[in-house]
């Protein structure tokens, strides 16, 4: 599904990535760890096309498609989907009014009709139930004054709705408390399935406890440097990001 | 300064129309002062230099177009060119349309608070121009304690002829005490051409009446519209004005608030989207004489294409104003790298025991917002048209009049729309 080949990606003149290279499989679920300033979220903010950075080597291939050449809104249409790790305010744009007119370009792209309004009232209800979401909370300004956990469960019922075939999740964890990590986490896991993949970005392993990876890579200065299953995670939890530092600075 | 040709012409007019006449004294005032240049402090960024120049038709004919039914007005009216015309079978009990001269001699209690009436507060020289040469002076007379159900419409329109024109309009809406209307006026522009637009409106607002106004500019390219509306409210009055600023080459809104009574609520909202070749100028006036009152104040901009956008927001809170609560707002998008916006608030408070705040805002579409929108599959052009929506929608949603509020979304929506596509 995803062939990430030797990518290189700076921000100004500073470089990043550097040499990264991953595949992922229609129905795997992929941990990407790694320190603080390892280049986990900008690998993220590459696949969903963020204009920041300059991608100065390397290819990336969706579904055998040059992902590299396409915009941040073709890549959703072609079913890629960033879980924020910051979601951003939109001010007087409501999720419900947000969703309809993403789905609708997305139809559009992919040459089909636009959704009615009873239709989206179906499916949205549909959706709200995988990740107990709120009426209220979806027709407020998108983003705007939402708590940290509020905001996350918003993510995933973005990613509900769009139903992307690979779902990348930027630090989805952080800022959450325990009860909303799980109820996150049983929203992803319910969205799996055999033709959809996720790749986790985090420093943490607890919530690897509720997404199950079946791989776990550790990325260091802008390298995967370690690749392994799911005990690498509770490796890395037990022994810290040091022993692994130091084995590739050698 | 008039060029030598200008002044000329116009001291024939003024002739014409007797040297010591009210007209020709206002006529021999403007060739003095001449069109506002970029050297009056009020003008800086809407110079009218240029239009010391022109030749023109100092008093154009009426030229009714319009079709006035609609159902969801009362009352119609029209001007066309500065005269006004109107469906006298529709005359409702309970407000009248007349001449000045006619309104004086039937409302003589008028006399007085015409008399006293404040001094304007910035030199003006379009004033004196409009005083000399308007062709009608019309009052709209609503009284006592009269409610209009639906609303009163007046339907500005200028009509470009064959050489460069000048209109001149003047209208006068006495609310007697406790009455409630709602005024729509939509102005407008027929034909192609250089019309100069010079609108006089003077509003009074008697004890307890409550007065909606919505304004409506749209104007053809070639119109410069100069716009004073001038209210006065008595205690326990509501005033709450809505600008619309959609096309012209240029407009000028002189909108001031005289507040003379305690217990006045003035409302000031606008919303202007120039594009290109537009530039729209909004000076607001508003002017706590007494104490225990509250204005609200909240102007927002779209600027597109080159677009020139200027705010000037006055609020004097004079000493005997205590406990005046004055609030505004002015926020703008630059939604083209080629536009500009020139912002002013200008609080003067002399008054100690107040509550007041302004604040004003010039900025660019979030680029964050942008790539979020854009990450879930809604393209660069429709994410900044729903962003540049959502920003307006807070003006165009305090409208409670269903068929204006539809219209007027509508034409923004449209407006947008293009540019949007246009920059991409």
């Amino acid at each position: 599904m995803l062939s990430i080949k030797n990518l290189h990606a700076s921000i100004g003149e500073k470089e990043i990535l550097r040499g990264i290279d991953l595949e992922v499989k229609a129905g795997e679920v992929h941990a990407i760890m790694g320190p603080n300033g390892s280049g986990k979220s900008t690998l993220a903010s590459v696949l969903a096309g963020r204009e920041d950075y300059e991608v100065t080597a390397g290819s990336v291939q969706f579904l055998g498609k040059d992902l590299l050449e396409l915009a941040p809104e073709e890549r959703a249409a072609e079913g890629i989907f960033l879980a924020f790790q910051y979601p951003v305010e939109i001010p007087g744009v409501s999720t419900t009014n947000f969703l309809k007119s993403a789905v609708n370009e997305i139809r559009k792209y992919r040459g089909e009709d636009p959704m009615d309004a009873v239709q989206f009232l179906k499916m949205f209800k549909e959706k709200m139930a995988y990740v107990n979401i709120d009426q209220s909370l979806l027709s407020r300004a998108l983003n705007e004054g939402f708590s940290g956990g509020e905001k996350k469960r918003n993510e995933i019922f973005q990613m509900a709705v769009l139903d992307p075939k690979l779902a990348i999740l930027d630090e989805t964890d952080s800022g959450l408390d325990i009860d909303a990590l799980r109820i996150v986490a049983e929203g992803v896991n319910k969205l799996k399935g055999p033709d959809n993949a996720t790749i986790v970005v985090t420093h943490y392993q607890r919530l690897l406890d509720y997404i199950v990876p079946d791989y776990v890579h550790v990325l260091y200065k802008g390298r995967i440097v370690k690749s392994g299953t799911k005990e690498l995670a509770l490796e890395l939890e037990e022994r810290g990001y040091d022993w692994i530092k130091s084995e590739v600075d050698q | 300064m008039l060029t030598a040709e200008l002044n000329n012409s116009l001291q024939e007019i003024a002739q014409n129309l007797g040297l010591e006449s009210v007209q020709g004294k206002a006529l021999q005032e403007f060739i003095s002062k001449g069109f506002p240049t970029s050297k009056w402090e009020e003008w800086k960024y809407t110079s009218l230099k240029d239009f010391n120049g022109i030749a023109r038709n100092w008093s154009p004919k009426a030229n009714f177009t319009l079709s006035s039914s609609l159902d969801w007005a009362d009352f119609v009216v029209q001007t066309s060119n500065g005269y006004v015309s109107w469906d006298k079978s529709r005359i409702q009990e309970g407000f009248a349309l007349l001449s000045f001269e006619e309104f004086l001699q039937k409302c003589p209690q008028f006399e007085s608070t015409w008399s006293k009436k404040n001094p304007l507060l910035e030199q003006n020289s379009l004033f004196d121009l409009n005083v000399a040469l308007n062709p009608q002076h019309m009052v709209l007379w609503i009284k006592k304690d009269t409610e209009v159900t639906k609303a009163i419409l007046h339907q500005y329109q200028v009509a470009a002829s064959e050489n460069a024109s000048a209109v001149q309009a003047r209208w006068l809406i006495y609310l007697e005490e406790g009455a409630k209307a709602t005024f729509i006026e939509q102005q407008s522009s027929t034909g192609s051409g250089d019309i100069l637009s010079n609108f006089v409106q003077e509003i009074f607002v008697e004890k307890g009446a409550q007065f909606t106004y919505l304004k409506e500019q749209d104007f053809q390219t070639g119109v410069s519209h100069v716009d004073h509306t001038f209210i006065y409210q008595a205690e326990g009055s509501q005033v709450d004005t809505f600008t619309f600023s959609l096309n012209a080459s240029l407009i000028r809104n002189n909108l001031h608030f005289y507040i003379e009574g305690p217990q006045v609520v003035s409302n000031l909202n606008g919303l202007y989207v120039p594009g290109e070749n537009q530039l729209m100028d909004s000076h607001t006036v508003v002017d706590h004489r007494m104490p225990h009152s509250e204005s609200n104040e909240l102007y927002k901009g779209v600027l597109m294409g080159n677009a020139t956008g200027v705010f000037n927001g006055k609020i004097f809170v004079r000493q005997d104003a205590q406990k005046t609560n004055a609030f505004q707002s002015c926020r703008n998008v630059l939604a083209s790298t080629r536009a500009t916006m020139n912002t002013k608030p200008q609080l003067e408070i002399w008054a100690d025991d107040v509550k007041c705040s302004h604040g004003t805002t010039t900025g660019q579409l979030n680029e964050e917002a942008l790539f979020y929108m854009r990450s879930r599959g809604i393209s660069l052009p429709a994410a900044r048209t729903l962003l540049l929506l959502a920003f307006v929608q807070e003006v165009i949603n305090k409208v409670e009049h269903t068929e204006m509020r539809e219209l007027l979304t509508e034409k923004i929506v449209s407006k947008i729309q293009q540019s949007v596509d246009l920059s991409n």
